[in-house]
């Protein structure tokens, strides 16, 4: 109780994170060169363009299951939306403004909300028109040419999604790497970003 | 990777469909030149015969019947790559060198740098590329070895009444264009390296009557992935710009000493 820490992630939520991120990047190295030939330098990695396809396969694979599965696990966490989430996004979370801001915030805020649910829908449109290209004959021409194109802007939404996910959970908010490398999280840090979770998790008053 | 095709020396055909007897030369000598096994067939009450192109069937004859008051007639096309001057195949391919352009202008390809990712199927407006049982690409490509040692592609050597013309493409244009022939492929697609002289129009051929990269493969290799490289690289430098002109959300000390007793 009286810890500097409380526990926000456990151990089975941050392997499980853990398993979405290694395949997401899996599938960034392995998908460049077939995004471009640009980056057809990238196929080196995985020794030819035949190999990065076989890879880009394995690694959507897991990559589907863990994060659809990663999105049913907080699905009641992350698709409802309460009145000081409107505040938050009136304001935009404070992000735009040197100002310090306080909003009554759950376990998520809107905008990890928002990432969530793009998550989740990316995933499925990826993992099913991912299907279609990995087996172009057995559908007709037109669905696999919307799927190449839906493929690579989905692809672009998540990766985009994913720089800003990534420098809020850093550098953005010192403390929050935390939550996902040991699973706990100090009480201030709690306490600022979440205060409404860090009650409901302690029954202190902030 | 720019696609550059040189339009004064660049090769071709002229195919005129109504010099076309149907007689298939240009199959067997296509097959007999590129060592290709025969495919299995099955008949279906029509003389045209194989029904679609294979990885080891590069050009065949399509044969349109048409009735007229109880009379059949025919109309004959022959049916291969087309040699796009602007070729959906080669725009999508992401693995360098497995289909490229020949000093001659024909779309060659390298089976072993092909990468089996099936995009050129998707992206031809003409639906010919197959792939052979090792997964890998196959068409025609107008005998590249023939035509890079000067003669002609086995099917324009075999073929009896000169319905298959191969040679300097503007010169085969400007032949067919005196002779007041309707051309099909003269401007589509950066010009067709096979173009044809047709009785009647495009679509009778079942061909599209104006031929073009699909408009998805259109979005997907000119508008989203060029913006979404400018979205990647965006979003890093709105990161950045973030953090040293607004900066981080700091937890300050004091709310994080508060509360705290042992550890």
């Amino acid at each position: 109780m009286s810890s500097k820490y409380i526990e926000r992630f456990s151990t089975s939520e941050r392997v499980l994170h853990w398993i979405v991120t290694a395949s997401f990047f899996t599938l960034l190295l392995s998908g460049l060169g077939l995004y471009s030939r640009l980056f057809n330098g990238y196929f080196n990695l995985f020794g030819g363009g035949q190999n990065a396809i076989l890879v880009h396969k394995i690694g959507g694979i897991i990559f589907f299951l863990s994060s659809i599965y990663m999105y049913f696990n907080h699905q009641k966490d992350v698709s409802t939306f309460d009145q000081d989430d409107k505040e938050w996004v009136d304001k935009r979370g404070g992000y735009l403004s040197r100002e310090a801001s306080h909003f009554n915030i759950g376990k998520y805020n809107p905008g990890q909300k928002l990432f969530a649910l793009y998550v989740a829908a990316a995933t499925t449109i990826l993992g099913v028109t991912g299907i279609f290209i990995w087996l172009p004959a057995l559908f007709p021409r037109w669905i696999v040419q919307i799927s190449l194109l839906t493929h690579g802007l989905m692809f672009v939404g998540s990766i985009m999604f994913v720089i800003v996910h990534v420098y809020l959970a850093t550098i953005g908010n010192p403390g929050t790497i935390d939550a996902m490398l040991y699973g706990d999280v100090k009480r201030g840090w709690a306490k600022k970003h979440h205060p409404k979770w860090y009650k409901e998790t302690t029954g202190e008053n902030t | 990777m720019a696609d550059t095709i040189n339009q004064a020396t660049r090769k071709g055909f002229l195919v005129d469909t109504s010099r076309c007897i149907g007689c298939r030369s240009c199959q067997v000598a296509c097959k007999q030149w590129n060592k290709l096994p025969a495919d299995k067939t099955s008949n279906k009450g029509t003389f045209e015969n194989p029904r679609d192109l294979t990885s080891a069937l590069f050009n065949r004859i399509k044969f349109i019947e048409n009735e007229t008051s109880g009379a059949v007639s025919w109309l004959f096309l022959n049916e291969r790559c087309m040699q796009c001057g602007d070729a959906g195949c080669m725009k999508v391919c992401p693995s360098p060198g497995a289909l490229y352009r020949t000093r001659d202008g024909i779309v060659a390809y390298n089976k072993e740098k092909c990468i089996s990712c099936k995009y050129c199927v998707s992206a031809c407006p003409f639906n010919i590329p197959r792939y052979d049982t090792n997964d890998k690409v196959s068409k025609c490509n107008l005998c590249q070895s023939r035509i890079e040692g000067g003669i002609a592609p086995a099917c324009a050597k075999a073929c009896p009444t000169g319905s298959l013309k191969f040679g300097k493409r503007s010169e085969l244009i400007a032949k067919a264009t005196a002779a007041k022939k309707a051309l099909y492929g003269e401007n589509n697609l950066n010009g067709l390296g096979v173009v044809y002289a047709l009785e009647g129009s495009p679509e009778k051929y079942g061909l599209p009557s104006s031929p073009s990269i699909p408009m998805s493969i259109f979005l997907w290799k000119d508008v989203i992935k060029p913006l979404g490289i400018l979205g990647f690289w965006g979003s890093i430098g709105a990161m950045l710009l973030h953090y040293v002109t607004i900066g981080p959300k700091k937890v300050d000390d004091e709310e994080t000493g508060k509360g705290d007793g042992h550890e």
